[in-house]
């Protein structure tokens, strides 16, 4: 094949048709691939900051239910009126044990002043008197309603209830606090959706001697020494890149936002994260959702095999069709008047151009002819070739 | 030089007219107008040499 003929440059330029379209194509199942996965990692923050919001109004509303509850029994409130710490132990102890059993990791009784002591502690009955300094503990001292929302304690990171318990008198007797471990939130939405999830603090709202004690309750390790800012409360997953967060939390939109895509042995994962709010409306931390993708991964490299293996076939089969008829319609019969022209030059006179048809070509063709016939008329009158 | 040109086409049992349009077309000269009587110009059997030697590899 000639350099420079055209059935070799119209082969380069379909091969260079073939590349540019398939990188393309690549592109943009790349480009569909990027998106998403970034839409699964998105619809898992969403799904995930709903399924928190859910469970943690479900748990206040139990928690608030169980403070009502308590407060239909005038012995309680008149008990802690008294500072009888017994008789409070001996009325509300066995009702803790049912209720450790819903996941009730907190039940603490304060003081009523106006910077509250802990009374009673039923998860450590033997440490009390100490003030916790809380935003929730002043602010239900100063509005004497319930207070709710999440907030760091001796016995974890948890989402609280703290209200007034009330005497047969209907005087303010101090407070009562329930308390639902945030560790245990992330493994019933694991349970939920089969996402893995870990929960993130930012150390500056969270007093390092709670977290030393809360540790100690749950008897697990202490980790706030692990990061200099950020320490993991909990995670679901095995593998801890799941918390790796180097920006800054207060920064995330409330509604979340999707993080990176990863891969960890066999399996493909995305990663989100949102944030949640402290009692006090502080960006405390973060809840950061992995979902795993690998079937979804593995179907999308499968289907951009299929799309890269039919582009080139469909191409290379285009390619070959339209060389084909540029060959027959062009090629072949250029060859062919180039070929009896020069034969004629040659001194073959009596072979003619056949027209095949009126296209171009064929208009081409019968101009040689003319041409032809012509050429032989003039060198018919020539005396040299009339002796011949 | 002509002779020889024949005598080649024949030996490589080539397309005479073919190869004769060739050096024509190369040559700007119709092959079949040269004769014994045709006067020598030395451009135009430079050019024949030309292309027999690029047409036919012949050396004349």
């Amino acid at each position: 094949m000639k350099m420079n003929s055209i059935r070799t440059k119209v082969v380069v330029a379909c091969l260079c048709c073939l590349a540019v379209g398939l990188g393309g194509i690549l592109a943009l199942i790349h480009f569909s691939f990027n998106r998403n996965t970034q839409n699964l990692a998105t619809q898992a923050v969403t799904g995930a900051q709903s399924l928190f919001a859910i469970s943690e109004t479900r748990e206040i509303r139990k928690m608030s239910a169980l403070t009502q509850s308590l407060n239909l029994n005038p012995r309680i409130g008149d008990a802690l009126l008294a500072r009888d710490r017994e008789h409070l132990i001996e009325t509300t102890a066995p009702f803790f044990l049912n209720l450790k059993d819903d996941g009730i990791t907190d039940f603490t009784f304060h003081t009523q002043e106006l910077d509250p002591a802990v009374f009673l502690r039923l998860q450590d009955p033997a440490r009390y008197g100490d003030h916790m300094d809380r935003f929730m503990d002043k602010q239900v001292a100063t509005t004497l309603t319930m207070v709710t929302g999440n907030e760091m304690g001796r016995a974890g990171f948890a989402v609280r209830t703290i209200a007034p318990m009330f005497g047969s008198h209907g005087e303010v007797a101090g407070y009562v606090e329930f308390g639902e471990e945030l560790g245990q939130f992330l493994n019933a939405m694991k349970s939920t959706t089969g996402d893995d999830y870990g929960l993130l603090l930012d150390k500056k709202y969270i007093n390092q001697q709670f977290w030393a004690d809360s540790n100690q309750t749950l008897n697990r390790r202490d980790n706030w020494g692990d990061s200099p800012n950020y320490v993991v409360w909990d995670k679901t997953a095995k593998f801890d890149r799941i918390c790796d967060f180097k920006g800054d939390l207060s920064t995330l939109p409330s509604t979340g936002q999707a993080l990176d895509h990863f891969h960890e042995g066999n399996s493909e994962f995305v990663r989100g994260v949102f944030p949640i709010q402290d009692v006090a409306g502080n960006k405390v931390g973060a809840i950061f959702v992995v979902r795993d993708i690998t079937t979804f991964y593995h179907s999308m490299q499968h289907t951009e095999l299929i799309f890269a293996v039919s582009t080139v076939v469909a191409v290379l089969i285009g390619t070959g069709i339209f060389l084909l008829m540029l060959s027959r319609l062009v090629f072949d019969r250029l060859e062919r008047i180039i070929k009896i022209a020069t034969s004629v030059v040659g001194g073959d006179f009596g072979t003619e151009i056949q027209v095949r048809s009126n296209d171009e070509v064929g208009q081409l063709e019968q101009l040689f002819e003319q041409f032809r016939q012509v050429f032989v008329d003039v060198l018919s009158h020539v005396p040299e070739l009339q002796q011949k | 030089m002509r002779m020889r040109v024949e005598e080649k086409i024949k030996t490589d049992n080539l397309d005479a007219m073919a190869v004769k349009g060739k050096l024509g077309l190369k040559t700007g000269m119709l092959i079949a107008l040269i004769s014994a009587n045709t006067p020598d110009k030395p451009e135009s059997i430079a050019k024949f040499k030309l292309a027999a030697k690029e047409i036919l590899n012949l050396s004349l």
